[in-house]
């Protein structure tokens, strides 16, 4: 096993099961951790579930267009997206400036050589983010790990329901960005059970487990008219 | 026509994976996976042959 890409979990998304099998057993024995998906709402929630440190997404899902999953990915987080495609006149629209792919592997493939480009990549984008994978987000006081899915305000556990951890996470991913209440009913509503009236009661709850004091909050801040950000407190 | 090049190519690329998948010993060559790879090549065939008339084959 190699103990550089030991720790790294690479989301793989094809509909072509015996392609996936492939690339998943190269993967394993280079000590990846694999994360498979076969269509891209699938692929959606894996990526929210695992935070994988790369994503290989086809170009050519079935449910959602690996165009489409790139970019709603890329919304919430930087993560690195090597595109997989049978189609050579994509290639220019996929890693030119409009998908912003961090790379593309034509089909058919040597298996070899896509493991040779995840490693290349990741190489490249831990680089250019000056350290090894950035499990924990740190805002502040507040420390959030999304693979072990907790939180601890100044060292201290919180408990967080799903939804109001999804909301910490992409505020905390965005620091200083105001995030339209569309684009958090987006992020969240992945389980289908988030409306726009229930958006300011879970970031109240959400306020009252994080802030030192929710009436008058520190952390997350309400931007009128508009949604919410996240602010490292002055 | 692009699709099927297209989908010429998805099926080159399970079996052509496959194989060398055998080759580096990263897969067994169980008589399901060798009956993947040569439905792969079956669809490929069918498939040059669905290619309009007059194109290069």
């Amino acid at each position: 096993m190699v103990t550089t890409s030991a720790a790294r979990t690479v989301l793989l998304v094809d509909d072509e099961p015996a392609l996936v099998d492939v690339l998943e057993s190269y993967l394993h024995d280079d000590g990846f951790t694999v994360v498979r998906a076969n269509d891209g709402p699938t692929a959606l929630e894996r990526f929210e579930q695992h935070r994988p440190d790369l994503v290989l997404l086809d170009i050519n899902l079935p449910g959602l267009p690996g165009t489409e999953v790139l970019r709603r990915m890329r919304a919430v987080r930087d993560v690195p997206i090597i595109m997989l495609t049978g189609r050579v006149d994509e290639v220019d629209r996929v890693v030119g400036l409009e998908l912003g792919a961090d790379d593309y592997v034509g089909k058919p493939f040597s298996p070899r050589e896509v493991v040779a480009r995840v490693k290349s990549v990741l190489r490249r984008t831990e680089q250019r983010d000056g350290s090894a994978v950035l499990r924990e987000r740190r805002v502040g006081g507040i420390a959030i790990d999304p693979v072990a899915h907790e939180v601890r305000v100044e060292g201290k556990l919180v408990t967080l329901t799903p939804t109001q951890f999804k909301i910490l996470d992409v505020l905390a991913a965005h620091v200083g960005q105001t995030l339209t209440r569309d684009q958090l009913l987006e992020h969240v509503s992945a389980d289908g059970d988030v409306f726009d009236r229930t958006l300011d009661r879970h970031i109240a709850n959400l306020r009252a487990r994080i802030e030192p004091d929710s009436g008058s909050p520190r952390y997350i801040i309400t931007v009128f008219g508009v949604g919410y950000k996240m602010v490292v407190p002055s | 026509m692009s699709s099927i090049v297209h989908e010429i190519r998805n099926e080159l690329a399970v079996a052509v994976a496959n194989v060398e998948a055998f080759r580096d010993g990263v897969l067994e060559p169980t008589p399901e996976r060798l009956g993947t790879v040569l439905s792969a090549l079956e669809r490929v065939e069918r498939l040059l042959g669905e290619l309009p008339r007059g194109e290069p084959r």
